[in-house]
């Protein structure tokens, strides 16, 4: 995957390895986001994901580390290396040029400061605006991500909101000095599905209105459906598939993709029986021959585990798919 | 108990093992280890320094020190026992009724306690001696008294968060008597956080009690005792600067004695009935120490350092402990 | 079960019931009315002892030579032939007003003796409290800093150490160090602060010292718990995510959510500061509130020693009161949901 002009985010190769014998937990995980763009990461717990997402942050734990790849924020003459980078570049990207909600808004906040000064704070902080101008700015940020009564809430603490209103306080938080991305880590998660379907919405409109780029990160496959415009499919530490949205969840490639659908049933109300994928996923850093979804495929061969498996692309339709019968499925056709 | 054998099995808490034998052993025999006698003075030979007659050299008045510091441990060490077993006595059992009766009680009992604590040691213990009279049973007692709510605060802790326990309210709906809970259950696993609690307490104890007798009170001189000694040796700091190293050495062996062994039989036990000591102690606990000199450090530093008790005046909802 | 005593122990989502400064000012409340009868609670305490003390003024004064005239004379003259629970109330009465009676021996008003001994151990204490801060609070932060680096073992080495020394031993190893070997200190006597701030100073700074190195132990060990602890918190990420400096973070909110046990400690440490002055006194020679108490004890001179007693008692639940004012000032919401995140 070569760098395109304009974009926001470029992964290139990621390798992170945990503990001390360094077992590979992502393994040569390669993407890019472009500008305005929003990408989907979808994958299970133990896929990767999440070290993924949190190696672009630079919040990787102790023992955890990047051991080999790029990650590229900006482009041009903007560009920045965020693999080798210290403290003080991280001060200047972070909040600046790159935002971040997750998954239990509540605990990332400060409880015993209100919402409002907690924005406010960025705002005089990072911009230089004097209180007055932080805080009308505040409540107008407030407002923007719907909130209703923003004024009111400015003076509110953490535990007086609800998950759907903290998460859109964090949002706000996060796109206040209109970074280029916005990486959202299993951020409706925790929610109820009509907040859930709300706070998409919002990250769609700022998406339009603020020109930026999104990574979601989520396990959920109805998440990306309406959000993202391209989809990444992760499955024991590599990304299996990736392409734009609606193609991939039409006319999956790879066994696992397919397999996620069955399961999810999007669309699909009439399905009775509950489907499961038999079998659990690699141990992180487990090392196996060949293809990592092997053990579990139906529709594995023999030559699934004799080598790794490279990815295959159609670089006509922009998508790929780490599955040696990728093509000869293709018109085996869907999950049955 | 295999406590003990456990506990021995660690470095720190053996060598303070062996420490506090030796103390021991001084407290039982120690006038008459002692190679002089501790109240014999030589005007000849004041204020000597450490010599092979006199290992540690001599006082104002020409005693060895080392004998006296040998036999002062007696009455220094009785004394912080005899506080303990005060404070104990007057603290365990209303801690375990306060947690278990009802909401008058537990109101005055804890309310009680916050007046104990407030109370500054070293002026009570003045006012003590002042009214009854100046003795060391009734400055040990007076100590006892002031100790006491550091028993009860952990004693009503540990029982309020095991009587919370599964097991406790399975027992109860089979129709167990409190009683039979309270022997089956509980006491066996109150008596570790006990014994952690009276070794800090003796600790702290033998502080006090140098703080005391550093005052003057509660010991009448020449009988001698570590702070006597030191209170002596204050007047000759500048002939004998090293003079207060001896008391004080001997006071931080076996008060940092007390404290590792303390630390050892927290280590041993298990942790479900450990996380029942952390939590909200519901007292006026901000006057914690009551003004306990030394021993306001080891009082406050009761919990392991890992612990930050957190005393507030919100008591009790918050005094519930998270059951183990 | 005990049922608690219910005060808002969760504020329910989205209002504030009874309003923000109701909210703010109920734990007050409740702080007086604890305090109060802690203070009522030790009143009677103290004044058992003196009635327990079955001393006399006559015997005291007149020691042997007294007549049983005598004794009921003076008895008389003292108010001490009327009931007990009556010459509580007066005795109480008196004391709210300031009157806390005269010396058996020198009929000089306790209070007035009082008056001029307690501002030596306050500004002692005051002193001692600030250094307390100064130094713990710097080590603290520095070990968490360090977090099992060379400094945090260190201080957490140190700490530990100085808990085991009674502080009137630091205070000699002060004395024989400033005073001694370096001449730099005087050892003992006392300048009124009001009367020269230098001269008060040199004459201070040892006993304060004494007095501040436990307080500051525990200080330094309990924030760099807190602190570490603390860090680990989502919201510190949350702040990181915002582009702040690492010094921002630590005092703009770290040190706010992770200060309640430090202030706890501090709190504990504010009577022993009290109690520690009364042997630094006598290390120091200083002409405070302890001596008034020693020589009344010695002489059996009740009214000075009861006297004495109840003024200590309520400087330090002042003092217990500022402290619990201000952690609930600093940190009222944690408090009251009871961790941070909230009850929700």
């Amino acid at each position: 995957m070569s760098p395109q002009p304009e974009q926001t985010l470029w992964v290139e190769r990621l390798d992170v390895t945990v503990g001390a014998h360094r077992r590979a937990a992502v393994r040569d995980v390669s993407f890019t986001v472009g500008r305005g763009e929003a990408v989907g990461l979808v994958g299970e717990s133990g896929s990767g994901k999440t070290l993924t997402c949190r190696s672009v942050l630079g919040l990787l734990p102790p023992g955890v580390e990047i051991a080999g790849g790029r990650v590229r924020l900006g482009s041009g003459a903007d560009e920045v290396d965020l693999t080798t980078a210290r403290r003080r570049t991280w001060d200047k990207v972070r909040g600046v040029r790159l935002g971040a909600v997750f998954q239990d808004p509540a605990s990332y906040l400060n409880p015993s400061l209100t919402v409002g000064h907690q924005l406010a704070e960025v705002l005089r902080t990072q911009r230089g605006l004097a209180r007055g101008p932080a805080h009308a700015r505040s409540v107008e940020l407030f407002t923007e991500v719907g909130l209703r009564d923003p004024d009111r809430v400015f003076h509110q603490y953490p535990h007086e909101l609800s998950g759907g209103m903290l998460q859109r306080v964090l949002i706000a938080l996060a796109v206040s000095l209109e970074p280029e991305l916005l990486i959202a880590d299993e951020a409706t998660t925790a929610l109820d599905v009509v907040v859930q379907a709300e706070i998409l919405q919002l990250l769609s409109r700022l998406r339009r209105t603020h020109d930026l780029s999104l990574l979601l990160v989520t396990h959920d496959l109805a998440v990306v459906a309406d959000t993202c415009d391209r989809v990444l499919v992760m499955y024991g530490g590599e990304i299996v598939e990736s392409g734009p949205t609606e193609q991939v969840l039409r006319d999956p490639r790879h066994p696992y993709t397919r397999a996620l659908l069955a399961v999810a049933s999007i669309g699909d109300w009439s399905r009775r029986t509950l489907e499961v994928i038999p079998g659990s996923p690699p141990e992180a850093g487990e090392e196996l021959p060949g293809c990592r979804f092997a053990p579990r495929c139906r529709d594995a061969v023999a030559d699934c585990t004799a080598e790794p498996v490279w990815l295959t692309t159609w670089p006509d339709e922009n998508r790929s798919a780490r599955c040696l019968r990728a093509e000869d499925l293709e018109s085996v056709g869907g999950p049955s | 108990m295999s406590t003990l054998r456990r506990i021995w099995t660690v470095p720190s808490a053996r060598i303070s093992i062996i420490i506090l034998l030796g103390v021991a052993v001084l407290v039982v025999a120690g006038s008459a280890l002692a190679p002089h006698d501790p109240l014999e003075q030589d005007p000849t030979r004041m204020l000597q320094g450490p010599g092979s007659a006199h290992w540690l050299g001599t006082d104002y008045l020409g005693r060895d020190v080392l004998s006296r510091l040998m036999a002062g441990t007696r009455v220094s060490v009785a004394g912080a026992l005899e506080a303990v077993v005060v404070a104990a006595a007057l603290g365990i059992l209303p801690g375990l009724a306060s947690a278990w009766s009802g909401r008058t009680f537990e109101w005055a009992s804890l309310r009680v306690t916050d007046t104990l604590m407030v109370l500054p040691f070293t002026v009570f213990a003045i006012a003590v001696v002042g009214t009854l009279g100046n003795g060391l049973h009734q400055s040990m007692v007076a100590v006892g008294i002031l100790m006491s709510p550091l028993f009860f605060r952990v004693t009503r802790a540990v029982t309020l968060g095991l009587r919370q326990t599964q097991y406790v309210e399975a027992a109860e709906l089979m129709g167990a008597s409190q009683w039979w809970v309270l022997r089956k259950h509980i006491w066996a696993k109150v008596l570790p956080t006990i014994a952690v609690t009276t070794a800090q307490a003796i600790g702290s104890a033998l502080l006090l009690m140098a703080s005391l007798t550093f005052l003057g009170l509660g010991v009448t001189p020449p009988a001698p005792t570590w702070g006597g000694m030191l209170a002596s040796d204050l007047g000759y700091l500048t002939q004998q600067p090293w003079a207060p190293l001896f008391p004080g050495l001997l006071i931080m062996l076996t008060v940092g004695s007390l404290n590792l062994i303390a630390d050892a039989i927290r280590d041993q036990t298990p942790d479900g009935v450990r996380r029942g000591w952390l939590g909200r102690q519901g007292t006026l606990a901000v006057a914690a120490s009551s003004g306990l000199t030394g021993g306001g450090a080891a009082l406050a530093a009761a919990p392991a350092p890992q612990d930050d008790v957190e005393p507030e005046l919100s008591e009790e909802e918050d005094a519930r402990v998270p059951a183990a | 079960m005990s049922a608690a005593i219910s005060v808002t122990a969760t504020a329910p989502i989205g209002t504030s019931r009874g309003g923000r400064l109701v909210q703010s000012v109920r734990p007050f409340g409740r702080l007086l009315v604890i305090t109060a009868t802690v203070f009522v609670l030790s009143t009677i305490l103290t004044f058992a002892l003196g009635a327990l003390s079955g001393a006399n003024p006559a015997a005291a004064v007149l020691g042997e030579t007294a007549t049983p005239a005598d004794i009921a004379r003076m008895r008389h003259e003292f108010g001490l032939d009327v009931p007990l629970w009556q010459q509580y109330l007066t005795w109480l009465g008196n004391a709210l007003h300031g009157d806390l009676g005269r010396s058996w021996f020198t009929t000089v008003p306790v209070s007035d003796s009082i008056r001029t001994a307690l501002p030596v151990d306050l500004s002692i204490a005051g002193l001692a409290l600030v250094m307390a801060v100064l130094m713990g609070g710097a080590a603290g932060i520095a070990a968490a800093l360090s977090n099992g680096g060379v400094v945090d073992r260190t201080v957490t080495l140190v700490c530990s150490a100085v808990a085991t020394v009674p502080p009137f031993v630091i205070g000699m190893m002060l004395i024989v160090v400033f005073s001694v070997k370096l001449g730099a200190l005087p050892s003992g006597g006392y300048v009124p602060l009001e009367q020269d701030p230098v001269e008060w100073l040199r004459f201070a700074i040892l006993p304060a010292a004494a007095l501040s190195i436990d307080a500051a132990g525990s200080l330094a060990r309990q924030l760099r718990t807190s602190l570490v602890g603390a860090m680990r918190e989502n919201y510190v990420t949350g702040a990181e995510m915002r582009g702040f400096s690492r010094r921002r973070v630590l005092f703009g909110h770290v040190l706010r959510n992770a200060s309640g046990p430090a202030l706890a400690v501090l709190g504990m440490a504010v009577p022993t500061i009290i109690g520690g002055a009364v042997i630094t006194e006598k290390l120091f020679n200083l002409p405070g509130i302890a001596q008034l108490a020693l020589v009344g004890a010695e002489q059996g001179d009740v009214p000075v020693i009861l006297g004495t007693l109840l003024v200590t008692v309520v400087v330090v639940l002042i003092a217990s009161m500022v402290v619990n004012a201000v952690q609930t000032a600093l940190n009222p919401v944690a408090r009251r949901a009871g961790q941070p995140g909230g009850a929700r």
